[in-house]
């Protein structure tokens, strides 16, 4: 029996990806990642395109500038169908620590990914970091996403991360889902419970917003009305999960393992 | 009953409305066993009359009648398979008290709603005469976020889409193809979406065989599996740039290199996973393991009313796309239950396994096949004041979407969504009765349910 898993050991090879520590991810052809708006886009264009997006506030004018808002989009890529002037972009590095940098505005220049400005208070992270997952009303694909890191095709172990099954051992809280009435209690009793220093990780449009669903009389429209504000945030729909282990990575400040 | 094709309109004023002892006869006559008939719905209409749709395999079509919700006598004690639909009609919640067991020896076992993993919530709650399970309640509204609501008072198709993506993350192809049935809408050319959907039954398979032979500590087909899953996810994405399929019905049929290039990742990875669930399936001692575990017999699973994997696992045969197909969603190879189905953990992963083999055929041959239609060129409309239902056989069993349009068509009046998981979570709890709580991880993983996809 030993002999014979060994051997299958042998004929499936060594599949961790190569992922961060040597190469960038492997995208699909069309991949969404961070989108890009002209400099030209204009008030009326930006309503148009806004009139196909399926989410509410995502697309709107702020302070005079036309901008999308990466807390609320789902990367569905329907504004880009209607409006040529909105672009998604191939860049996966899609995590932000501050809510105000999920806004994307017309005209941005070259981007580049933001560093933690914890990175102080979290280093002793940088080793060993546990978190635990709650689920509040998602629909599973964050959940999943987040699941593969720990398949041995991502090995989050090699970073020493690692999800736990009680908050008393966590750093972070990672919380997916529009934080539903009923999933409410038991995440604000889920952060309660785990020691300082503690984190909050709102990952996936539903945790940082409500996305889809923010405004139904079901949900909390994201963690802001449980938990403190968050201390990472990860865009997506859900987020690949190349942008997930970058966004865990650049918040303890690791680049490989 | 008015008889009609799946995913075909009916006009409200054509739905029968049936006397209370001509609606009981339904479900008593003598053809509702004989034509193998299964209830579908059983939901209040938006003009207050209590309407049903049953799926008719002899006749491969659906059947709809009506009653005065003020004159309706449940049925669960005759029609087990009624008695969700009839809890929701109650309004019952989901989050109520258990029932607790009393005795000397009695103890309860409470999980959840937090998962220790990384899992939806859900609360489960196990009556126990020591090690043994008396039986289970199952609670699952931790996951209520209004989805019906939402689709009927969605300003645009494109948000209801995008809402039935987002129903089940697991079922996004799944459930757009039926959303988009149920309101008339187009979807991606019928090539491109079987192929879609076989990725997803195959891509849930493969995770969930991974899964058991992790909860028997049989590692290698666990992390094998873990990462060939990934692969199938990944080729969903070569299709349409998400992991699970969503934005499938606005994506292009793939060019000719494309498909060449899938075929080859496709039969490479195929070699791999079926080395890998074959370990499991010739390793005595998990087989063992899984072996008279969790067994719903055949009449239990008809009485009940098991549908999908679950359902054929344990000896029936149910497969909407054999049964009573939804356009574009034939398949001529049915996966109907065989009569040795035992119904326990085994029986659900050989079934997993058998679908597999089925599946990667059908994949093989819609990937050699030359580039078809490039949209789905179907006329659709939609018309006022009527009901749609559409049925998919998702990867865990019939999935029903159906639309009742207001007084013009652009208003959607009423919106029901009906998981496969909505039949099969009290198939669960029955397979635990009797059964040692320390096997509930591998029954559950050999249905894995949809703890979101019963928004309720």
């Amino acid at each position: 029996m030993i002999l014979k898993s060994i051997l299958a050991r042998f004929k499936q090879g060594y599949r961790t990806g190569t992922f961060p520590t040597k190469t960038g991810p492997k995208l699909p052809p069309a991949f969404k990642g961070r989108p890009k708006l002209d400099a030209t886009l204009t008030a009326g264009e930006l309503a148009k395109a806004a009139e196909a997006c399926p989410c509410s506030g995502c697309l709107a004018m702020r302070d005079g500038v036309a901008s999308l808002d990466m807390g609320r989009c789902t990367f569905c890529g329907r504004c880009a169908e209607v409006c040529s002037k909105i672009q998604f972009t191939k860049e996966y590095r899609l995590a932000v620590f501050d809510r105000k940098d999920l806004i994307v505005k017309a005209g941005e220049g070259e981007y580049t990914p933001p560093a933690n400005p914890k990175a102080g208070e979290v280093k002793f992270l940088k080793r060993s970091f546990q978190l635990r997952e709650v689920s509040a009303g998602g629909c599973g694909a964050c959940e999943l996403d987040f699941n593969v890191l720990g398949t041995l095709a991502w090995d989050l172990g090699r970073f020493g991360m690692k999800v736990v099954a009680s908050p008393r051992h966590a750093d972070a809280v990672y919380v997916t889902g529009p934080v539903s009435k009923n999933m409410a209690l038991a995440l604000e009793k889920t952060h309660a419970a785990m020691a300082e220093p503690k984190f909050v990780i709102a990952a996936g449009a539903c945790a940082i917003s409500g996305g889809l669903y923010a405004g139904s009389e079901d949900v909390e429209d994201g963690t802001a009305k449980t938990l403190p504000e968050p201390d990472l945030f990860i865009p997506g729909c859900p987020p690949h999960p190349s942008t997930a282990l970058e966004a865990l990575l650049r918040f303890v400040g690791r680049s490989s393992c | 009953m008015l008889s009609f094709v799946n995913g075909t309109p009916v006009s409200l004023e054509a739905i029968p409305t049936l006397a209370s002892d001509e609606f009981k006869s339904i479900f008593t006559a003598e053809d509702f066993e004989r034509d193998r008939k299964r209830v579908l719905a059983l939901w209040k209409l938006p003009d207050g009359r209590l309407a049903c749709v049953l799926g008719n395999p002899a006749t491969h079509k659906l059947e709809v009648g009506a009653t005065l919700a003020t004159t309706y006598q449940p049925l669960r004690d005759e029609v087990p398979a009624l008695h969700r639909f009839e809890a929701e009609l109650r309004g019952e919640e989901n989050l109520r008290p258990f029932m607790p067991l009393k005795g000397e020896a009695a103890h309860e076992v409470a999980v959840g709603p937090v998962h220790a993993g990384v899992i939806e919530p859900g609360h489960f709650r196990f009556q126990c005469m020591g090690e043994t399970v008396h039986y289970l309640e199952i609670a699952l509204g931790y996951q209520h976020r209004g989805v019906e609501k939402l689709m009927v008072e969605a300003k645009s198709d494109a948000r209801r889409m995008a809402l039935a993506e987002t129903v089940a993350g697991d079922t996004s192809v799944a459930a757009s193809l039926a959303c988009a049935r149920a309101l008339q809408l187009p979807h991606a050319p019928v090539p491109l979406l079987n192929l879609a959907l076989e990725l997803e039954r195959i891509a849930n398979h493969v995770g969930d065989l991974g899964a058991l032979a992790g909860d028997v500590a049989y590692l290698p087909t666990a992390s094998f599996c873990g990462r060939i899953r990934g692969e199938y996810l990944n080729m969903t994405a070569e299709l349409c740039g998400n992991r699970f399929g969503r934005g499938m019905d606005r994506a292009p049929m793939p060019s000719d290199e494309t498909r060449t290039h899938l075929r080859e990742w496709f039969l490479r990875t195929g070699k791999e996973l079926f080395h890998a669930t074959g370990l499991l399936f010739s390793e005595g001692s998990a087989i063992e393991r899984f072996e008279g575990t969790g067994r719903v017999d055949a009449a239990t699973a008809r009485r009940i009313g098991l549908v999908g994997m679950a359902g054929r696992a344990s000896g029936l045969a149910v497969d909407s796309r054999v049964d009573f197909p939804l356009e574009g969603e034939q398949t001529t190879v049915p996966l109907c239950g065989e009569e040795e189905m035992k119904g326990d953990v085994l029986a659900r992963a050989g079934q997993r396994q058998l679908e597999l083999l089925v599946a990667h055929a059908r994949v093989r041959r819609l990937l050699s096949g030359a580039g078809a239609k490039t949209s789905d060129e179907t006329p659709r409309k939609r018309a006022p004041r009527t009901l749609t239902v559409a049925v998919v056989e998702a990867w865990r069993g019939e999935l029903v979407h159906l639309a009742v349009t207001g007084d013009s068509a652009s208003t959607i009046a009423q919106y029901k969504i009906f998981d496969p998981s909505y039949h099969n979570w009290f198939g669960l709890a029955q397979a635990l009765r009797g059964e040692q709580i320390s096997n509930f991880p591998i029954c559950n993983k050999s249905f894995n349910l949809s703890y979101c996809g019963v928004d309720r």
